[in-house]
């Protein structure tokens, strides 16, 4: 507990006596903790993230019965037979039941914890995660060819990703394995890099796919959490030197130009990955992860000018020097000019959008059905929204966004309440990763911006992309409890203060 | 069959209605949550670190800050440091609405913000310091 300095909290003009802050009991432990069944088990009721939970629930089982009977209606349609009885069913009851169950079981095992973690993530994930699910048993199951077809593979995908929220919110009781070791985790991330590119394994034209025995996985989602955390822990260290300090350049103040090294290097870094890894979408969210971080770290728009002017700039080199790159900003700016061949994957999205209208044609009504045949190569994993788009229209595409946006306000809101530098660039960094990613791929799909192969975070087919995302969930929640163990005091400035300090002592 | 499209139809529309059903629900949470924080009573706005001082407060101490704090060597001062260069009423600092800023009360010798001089008012950031004659602050986060 801090000390307080002689004679220092008398407040003039107030009525009743000064309470300091830390008596004062912290938002949301109204409710009163249950008795101890275990002794050193203490469960603490999460009343609104039960009643969320419930709600997704809701949601869910109804999208499972119109998936379910609008398959039947179409199979019975198809064949020219009646409808057969109790058309009005859950299209797979099994599996519904296992992944409720499983939220069921996170949501229990952190009341057992007894953690005053966010409420809201969960559910919210939750119910982005269970819209993947109907989405991928409406899809031709012969997409992913193990464990028995697209569904199920996601299905046990999803329940590994909740299985790594529950652990890390219930688990993660100091950040200082993050805090400490950012150089350590910045020279792993850079060796998952130089591994990809030397092991790695082409898929579709781009380097991202590393095989370790039996399991494969893309080590860029794994990168852009090390990121996040090599970043806020060096963003954090030097933030006073990088606000306080300027270059004067004529009637520009730059940033001190020492500390512009690591920028450039970024930016070197993410132009690689184009060039080598040939991954569009990784570097502009590496980038622009970068940039966002760096300005909340500091405030200064120059940096963010100066970045932005460094994008424009390596994106004209890339245009003119790389085909794969000027081939994806072509099809962005006309897909029509190759409509059965370069922009094909593009023009039928934005069909499939059109299509979909404003409510949407209903789940399992869209046209991925015709003849098994898909009229979106990678649907599954480039293009769910363009999919989610056509069945739930434009009215489900503003749900789905919406909740994003709830994901990106809580960890926003857990950065605002952090103890301490370290931590509120962890959480802003960690809720804008994901933030960046659904609005990249999300753009792409709808042809905002050039379509960069990333996948839509808790929704696209794919277990590199639920886990990574599954940590970063899992960060947030552990970070969101403001009795973790406080951070540790600042150091000294320099190793003359430390040893001045010593001396003094 | 007409029952069943129908009812397929009232399906669909309910999967969205649920979908936004949760949305508000959720919203609603954040809302209150966030009134919630905003009238905390009693909530410090943001603490200030003694780093250096020659007397009185010792380096380390710590103060609770209210929306209004003023330093000098004047008793009638929220942070009263005993420092022959501070002046009587030497600096204020205000929080106002979401930010924080440091005004120089017409001082002999000045305030400084990381090292530079303060004109009038100048804006403040979390880690910022301040320094009032010998006396060196350090604004930081409120502890929640």
């Amino acid at each position: 507990m801090a000390r307080l300095g002689s004679g220092s909290i008398e407040r003039v003009g107030e009525d009743g006596p000064h309470i300091p802050t830390w008596h004062v009991p912290v938002t949301g432990a109204t409710a009163r903790p249950l008795p101890a069944i275990v002794p050193g088990l203490r469960p603490r009721p999460r009343w609104r993230e039960l009643q969320l939970l419930g709600l997704v629930a809701v949601a869910l089982f109804v999208g499972s019965v119109s998936l379910g009977a609008t398959v039947r209606a179409r199979a019975a349609a198809a064949a020219d037979a009646p409808l057969p009885d109790g058309a009005l069913a859950p299209h797979d009851l099994t599996a519904l039941l296992v992944y409720l169950g499983v939220l069921l079981a996170a949501h229990v095992i952190q009341v057992m914890a007894g953690r005053r973690t966010d409420q809201v993530l969960l559910p919210a994930v939750g119910l982005l995660g269970g819209l993947s699910l109907l989405l991928m048993q409406r899809l031709p199951q012969s997409l992913a060819g193990q464990l028995g077809g697209l569904a199920q593979t996601q299905l046990v995908w999803l329940v590994l990703a909740f299985a790594v929220i529950t652990l890390l919110a219930v688990g993660v009781r100091s950040d200082s394995w993050l805090r400490l070791y950012k150089y350590t985790w910045a020279a792993v991330g850079v060796g998952l890099l130089v591994l990809t590119f030397a092991f790695g394994r082409d898929v579709n034209g781009a380097r991202l796919t590393l095989d370790l025995g039996p399991i494969s996985g893309q080590p860029s989602e794994l990168l852009k959490v090390i990121l996040v955390v090599f970043l806020a822990g060096y963003l954090s260290e030097f933030r006073p030197l990088l606000v306080e300090q300027s270059t004067r350049l004529g009637p520009l103040r730059l940033p001190p130009l020492p500390y512009l090294a690591p920028m450039v290097a970024m930016w070197a870094i993410a132009l690689g990955i184009v060039v080598i890894q040939r991954d569009l979408g990784a570097a502009l969210l590496f980038f622009a992860v970068f940039l966002t971080l760096l300005y909340v770290a500091t405030a200064r728009a120059s940096y963010v000018v100066i970045g932005l002017g460094l994008f424009v700039a390596g994106s004209a080199v890339m245009y003119r020097l790389f085909g794969h790159v000027a081939q994806r900003v072509d099809i962005w700016l006309d897909p029509f000019v190759d409509p059965q061949g370069a922009g094909y994957q593009v023009v039928q999205a934005l069909y499939a959008f059109g299509r979909g209208g404003i409510l949407g044609t209903g789940l399992g009504n869209g046209l991925p059905t015709v003849g098994g045949r898909l009229p979106i190569p990678e649907i599954h994993t480039d293009f769910p929204l363009a999919a989610l788009g056509e069945e739930l229209g434009l009215i489900g595409v503003l749900a789905i966004l919406g909740l994003y946006l709830v994901v990106i306000e809580r960890g926003l809101r857990i950065a605002a309440s952090a103890a301490d530098d370290f931590r509120a660039l962890l959480a802003a960094g960690l809720s804008l990763v994901v933030g960046v990613q659904a609005f990249i791929i999300a753009a792409g799909n709808l042809k905002l911006i050039p379509l960069t192969g990333i996948t839509l975070p808790f929704i696209s087919y794919g277990g590199s992309s639920l886990l990574a995302n599954a940590l970063v969930v899992g960060l947030l929640l552990a970070l969101s409890d403001r009795a973790v163990e406080p951070p540790p005091p600042r150091p000294p400035r320099s190793r003359l203060a430390r040893i001045v300090d010593r001396g003094a002592r | 069959m007409d029952f069943f499209v129908l009812a397929l139809w009232l399906l669909r529309l309910a999967f969205l209605a649920v979908l936004y059903l949760f949305l508000y629900t959720v919203v609603r949470a954040l809302l209150r949550d966030l009134r919630a924080a905003a009238r905390e009573p009693g909530a410090e706005l943001g603490r200030l670190v003694v780093v250096a001082s020659t007397g009185d407060p010792p380096p380390g101490s710590v103060f609770a800050l209210d929306a209004v704090t003023t330093i000098g060597r004047d008793v009638n001062n929220t942070v009263v440091i005993d420092d022959p260069f501070a002046s009587g009423d030497h600096a204020a600092l205000t929080f106002r609405g979401r930010a924080w800023y440091v005004e120089d009360l017409g001082s002999t010798n000045g305030t400084y913000v990381n090292g530079s001089p303060v004109e009038g008012v100048a804006p403040l950031g979390f880690g910022d310091e301040i320094q009032v004659g010998q006396a060196r602050f350090r604004l930081d986060r409120a502890r929640r």
